[in-house]
């Protein structure tokens, strides 16, 4: 984890219409293979989500980690 | 002299500068500061209403106007070289023109919005048909207009993309008009898109997804799109689905302005790393960034820009006059969402509060349509 190269957080805590998984994967498009995206996200349904969409597009979760509410996932780009 | 200079002249660089000189009439009358718009273009496009002109439902003169006209007397505006700014130099607050001349800032707004990438997915260019510029409208009403039957498929390229709601207006526009016409049962229409469902917020993909399965709308998601060919007349996705076509609308990849890139202020893909209450550029405190042009996870729309240009424009102002005392933006954002030639509903949200959209009904159309033709005469002027 402390070689990863973060490319970019999201604070994807807020309504909007591409929703966290349309942010998160418009920065994993950008991003470098090797490279990872963060995401903070304010409830659990869309962390499960996110979960499930990392499985299938083969991005890697690397952390998953919950505080005060607020949930934060790290996906790793691998191919 | 405190000079304020906007970056670009869009729907958003145009209100946030009527507003800001509104706000420094008498320091603008004394003498004391200056308020500039720069954009490479003299037009002014209002275009939300492509839509609506790539299904005939809209003149295309109706859609643009000089920018001029639609500036505060008090605002100076720059443009052709002169406007097309080619670098900015944060360190020393000033930016250059094509025309090499240099112009220095005590505040500097950035509207420069988004930007169609054609060129970006291969095969894109040549193969799609698309409502996000004017040329383009026009021709896609052409090929809608004379559509007798067959498959047209709906598929949004990549995130994020200007006016957000616009792939299902366009899906439920044409279903609707070719049910009008007569020919609904002989068009079959596919709706690709690049993430789970139809629409990224869960109140509205709901609503959408059970108005798509009412009217025959066929779903493919998730659905990134990775190439057009042409020959075959077919898409096919990052995840591995291929979906043909007789007639193909597509949203185009979208970028940043190139000069945000080129001057080290933005991501790759060239959006402006921005606070979302602030919306001063993150690391400055004399950038602003609204519209289209940030990194915030909001709606690229007309509405954000326009609820973003109240905050901005009271910023500036306050830092010119020296009156203090900052502005935040609540995320506020509001669309209209056509769901046919003759009926809509909306959409209004911020940071804290999802959007609960109404049953569609021919109110909400008109209303959409009423806006519109208000925008000029009203909006744009900031008479509102």
């Amino acid at each position: 984890m402390t070689d990863l190269k973060l490319y970019k957080t999201i604070d994807a805590t807020s309504e909007n219409c591409a929703g966290p998984i349309g942010e998160l994967s418009s920065a994993l498009n950008d991003a470098y293979v090797g490279e990872a995206v963060a995401i903070i996200l304010g409830d659990d349904a869309t962390r499960d989500d996110i979960l499930v969409w990392a499985k299938r597009t083969g991005n890697e979760v690397v952390e998953n980690t919950s505080e005060e509410g607020r949930h934060r996932l790290v996906l790793k780009k691998v191919k | 002299m405190k000079n304020v200079l906007v970056a670009g002249g869009g729907l958003g660089g145009t209100i946030v500068a009527n507003r800001i000189a509104q706000k420094l009439s008498n320091e603008i009358e004394n003498g004391e500061a200056s308020v500039t718009v720069f954009d490479k273009s003299d037009m002014h496009f209002y275009q939300p209403g492509f839509l609506l002109v790539s299904m005939g439902a809209m003149e295309p003169q109706d859609t643009q106007i000089m920018e001029r006209s639609v500036l505060d007397r008090r605002v100076k505006f720059l443009s052709g070289d002169s406007g097309s700014i080619t670098k900015i130099d944060a360190d020393n607050r000033s930016l250059t023109t094509a025309d090499g001349k240099s112009h220095g800032y005590d505040q500097l707004v950035l509207s420069t919005g988004s930007h169609l990438q054609f060129d970006e997915i291969p095969g894109f260019a040549a193969g799609a048909d698309t409502f996000f510029n004017l040329e383009k409208a026009k021709e896609m009403w052409q090929k809608v207009r004379s559509f007798e039957g067959g498959k047209i498929v709906v598929d949004t390229a990549m995130m994020p993309h200007k006016c957000p709601v616009a792939p299902l207006e366009i899906t439920l526009m044409l279903d609707d008009y070719f049910r009008k016409k007569g020919i609904r049962d002989k068009v079959q229409i596919d709706y690709c898109y690049p993430v789970p469902g139809v629409f990224g917020i869960p109140n509205v993909n709901k609503m959408m997804t059970k108005i798509f399965a009412e009217r025959g709308i066929n779903v493919h998601s998730q659905f990134a799109l990775a190439s057009v060919d042409t020959s075959a007349r077919k898409i096919t996705s990052k995840e591995g689905e291929s979906v043909d076509y007789d007639l193909l609308v597509s949203i185009p990849p979208h970028k940043g302005a190139q000069v945000i890139g080129d001057s080290g202020l933005g991501d790759r893909r060239n959006w402006v790393s921005t606070d979302k209450f602030t919306l001063l550029v993150k690391g400055h405190d004399d950038i602003h960034a609204m519209g289209d042009t940030t990194d915030i996870a909001i709606s690229k729309a007309g509405s954000t820009a326009d609820y973003e240009s109240y905050v901005v424009s009271h910023n500036v102002a306050a830092e010119v006059a020296g009156t203090g005392g900052m502005k935040t933006y609540p995320g506020s954002v509001f669309c209209f969402i056509a769901t046919g030639m003759d009926q809509a509903t909306y959409i209004k949200f911020d940071y804290s509060h999802p959007p609960v959209p109404p049953t569609p009904s021919q109110v909400y159309w008109w209303s959409k349509l009423a806006y519109n033709k208000l925008y000029w005469s009203l909006h744009a002027r900031t008479m509102i």
